[in-house]
């Protein structure tokens, strides 16, 4: 507007030749020319497409780095767009893909692979460790009960393990991000040893492997070991008092996992200021699992005691039956090989023992073999029939018996008032000295101890003092008979009944004579003689 | 709280573990040197955003036998190179492992520092070739174990160049504008 006036006063400026909107033009040229030219310039080059991008792209790199640097906006707006482009490269030309990624991709198979054998060596070793133990057993019945996963469990109460300390560490400069101990721990100054954890992992990895895919993950020194998991921007290291189970490496694997997802944006802005990571903590917490190693013991001892008894009390439970058996089968065999007992039923139960079978009267008494067995007699229900066995062993037993028996029966007679052995008696004495020697030798082959007792007697006449005196002197004569013929004088033992063992159902009229008489009685085990 | 990795090199025996010894806490011995090749110390420095805790990698000198792994010096945010004033030879070493430190840990700040000005009489690296370092755009410090002269300074340029960058993350800022 304010040009206006000025345009008027132009016009009515008489100019030679001229148009007055010429001179207009002119002074306009002239004011404000090289401006003009400046707008005409921006105006094609903003209308140039070509010239456009070619400014752009001189400030593109710039901007992004300035935008990144900022915030992340521009990596959530190009996500999409670079999942896109991944995707129709690989779609156009997968071997393109492939030759970038076959560098590596072998020694990251080889990794992962490693890693899961490992993890796998470890869990197989620990399961066998465990299938025997009375803890594994209650575990698996915790699990069962409160349907948790076994590795819970075994988390929360193996007792053998203790974490101690858990450090955060960014991988990239070492520097300790956060830091978590129990109580009473005694720590050194942690970042320091964030920092030297991190120089010896480079000095290990550069010293030994010479691989940068390689990590150091346990470092076991006396009774602690120290676990380290690594993630892609930060290391999560444990220090473990005791012997931590396998399930604990998958747990500080989970809670890296974790980190990295939710402190994705502090980690890329990270500059040092480890405050963004105080928010780490509780996750951190959780690590510290475990319990005291020392509490451990105790309870341990108490579950080794219980096991200890309760296999002493198997063991001895097997030990008494066995014996029982064997005492049983002992006693059966025993029986068996008995002459004189036909065994045809042993029989076993719980309330106790049956035996049936054939005895001879001659044969041992199995009352007593049963004692011998040590099985309890009142235990032990008998049924014997009688029978005649057939052993030598009992065919000598008999003869010795039916001499006894023939020898009892042999009387020798005298006179009245008289201990003479008349001459008719002495047929008598002859077959009296033979069975004495049968006897003798039959006893030798049984082994029976045994003593012949000579008693005299006297009939009932006459004072008893006279008949006492009389019936010894028979005895005597008797005795003296018998040893005169060679018969060993130990073998006897002499008795005056007097008239105190009189003959009975005889005729009366023979009774007085038949009591003058001396008779043999076998004494089976005799008391040795004084 | 902010921490910040710093690398510490040079050639063997300039004095670096000297240099700072009383100025850091420290709770590894000098056989971690040695052993692993790295001694890590710690460093608190008091600024207007709160305190600073510079985390000292000290790397084991180079000589014939030993170099400094690129591993350890990945991540810093800032080192110091460290010369002997009375040995030439230390010069040409920190010259080197310059390149390399760059190469390893990116276009970091760091600070130059000319040990044993206590002995200044004696030195071999001339006035003129500490002022070349100097138009390079390079912080170069004067400092001495003995006295303790220049090291607060040392830490102080360092981490006031390296909050700038932490700032404006200037990935360009290769050296501590004097």
């Amino acid at each position: 507007m304010s040009t206006a006036p000025s345009a008027r006063e132009l016009e009515r400026d008489p100019k030679p030749n001229g148009d007055p909107s010429e001179g207009y033009v002119r002074l306009r040229e002239l004011l404000v020319g090289p401006e003009q030219a400046r707008l005409e310039e921006l105006q094609r080059r903003l209308d140039d497409r070509q010239l456009r991008t070619e400014d752009i792209s001189q400030v593109v790199a710039e901007a992004i780095a300035l935008r990144v640097r900022r915030d992340r906006g521009l990596q959530h707006t190009l996500n999409p767009l670079v999942e896109e482009a991944v995707r129709i490269s690989v779609a156009r030309n997968p071997e393109l893909l492939t030759n970038t990624l076959f560098p590596i991709i072998g020694a990251a198979v080889r990794k992962a692979v490693a890693h899961a054998l490992r993890g796998l060596v470890q869990s197989v070793n620990h399961t066998l460790e465990r299938s025997f133990s009375v803890e594994a057993l209650k575990w698996r019945f915790e699990a069962l009960r409160t349907g948790k996963p076994f590795g819970a469990i075994v988390l929360a109460r193996s007792v053998r393990y203790r974490v101690e300390q858990v450090f955060l560490i960014h991988r990239e400069t070492g520097l300790l991000l956060h830091h978590v101990a129990r109580p009473q721990q005694v720590v050194q100054d942690s970042e320091l040893v964030s920092g030297m954890l991190t120089a010896i992992q480079d000095f290990i990895r550069d010293s030994f492997t010479g691989s940068p895919m390689q990590e150091l993950e346990t470092i076991e020194v006396g009774e602690f070991n120290l676990w380290v998991q690594h993630g892609p921007t930060a290391i999560l290291a444990a220090v473990v008092s005791g012997t931590p189970p396998p399930e604990l490496r998958h747990a500080l694997q989970r809670t890296l996992e974790e980190i990295h997802n939710r402190f994705a944006a502090q980690f890329s802005a990270f500059q040092g200021d480890t405050s963004a990571f105080i928010g780490t903590e509780p996750l951190l917490a959780e690590c510290l699992l475990g319990r005291q190693p020392r509490a451990a013991k105790q309870s341990h001892g108490f579950f080794t005691t219980a096991v200890i008894v309760t296999t002493l009390l198997v063991a001895a439970a097997i030990f008494l039956l066995v014996r029982r058996e064997s005492r049983w089968d002992k006693l059966v065999n025993r029986l068996r090989a008995e002459p004189g007992i036909v065994l045809t039923g042993a029989e076993e139960s719980w309330r106790g023992y049956r035996l049936t079978g054939l005895r001879d009267p001659l044969s041992d008494d199995p009352e007593k073999l049963i004692s011998a067995s040590g099985i309890d007699p009142g235990k032990v229900s008998v049924r014997w029939e009688p029978y005649v066995s057939l052993d030598p062993k009992f065919d000598v037993s008999r003869r010795f018996l039916s001499e006894r028996d023939a020898l009892e029966q042999q009387v020798l007679r005298f006179p009245v008032n008289s201990a003479q052995i008349g001459l008719e008696q002495l047929v008598k004495l002859d077959d009296i000295e033979v069975h004495l020697i049968n006897l003798q030798q039959n006893a030798n082959s049984i082994g029976q101890r045994f003593a012949i007792d000579i008693r005299g007697h006297a009939d009932p006449t006459g004072s008893e003092e006279k008949n006492a005196t009389l019936s010894q002197a028979r005895a005597d004569a008797v005795l003296n008979a018998l040893v005169t013929r060679g018969l060993p004088r130990e073998m006897f033992r002499t008795e005056a009944l007097g008239s105190r063992d009189p003959v009975r159902r005889a005729a009366q009229a023979d009774i007085t004579e038949l009591n003058r008489r001396v008779s043999f009685h076998v004494i089976l085990s005799p008391e040795p003689p004084r | 709280m902010i921490q910040k990795k710093v690398c510490m090199v040079g050639a063997f025996g300039v004095g670096k573990t000297s240099l700072v010894s009383r100025y850091v806490r420290s709770i590894f011995s000098e056989k971690y040197h040695t052993t692993i090749g790295v001694k890590i110390d710690k460093k608190v420095l008091a600024s207007d955003k709160g305190d600073i805790t510079l985390v000292l990698w000290d790397l084991a000198g180079e000589d014939a036998l030993t170099t400094v792994r690129p591993a350890h010096l990945r991540g810093s945010s800032g080192y110091i190179l460290v010369i002997d004033g009375t040995r030439r030879n230390s010069l040409d070493v920190a010259l080197d492992l310059q390149r390399r430190a760059a190469d390893a840990a990116g276009p970091v700040p760091f600070v130059v520092v000319i040990n044993k000005a206590d002995l200044r009489d004696g030195w071999e690296v001339k006035q003129a070739e500490a002022d070349e370092l100097a138009t390079r755009g390079w912080t170069v410090i004067e400092t001495s174990a003995k006295t303790g002269a220049g090291v607060e300074e040392m830490f102080g340029a360092l981490t006031r160049a390296m909050m700038r960058a932490h700032h404006v993350n200037d990935s360009k800022a290769g050296a501590v504008a004097g």
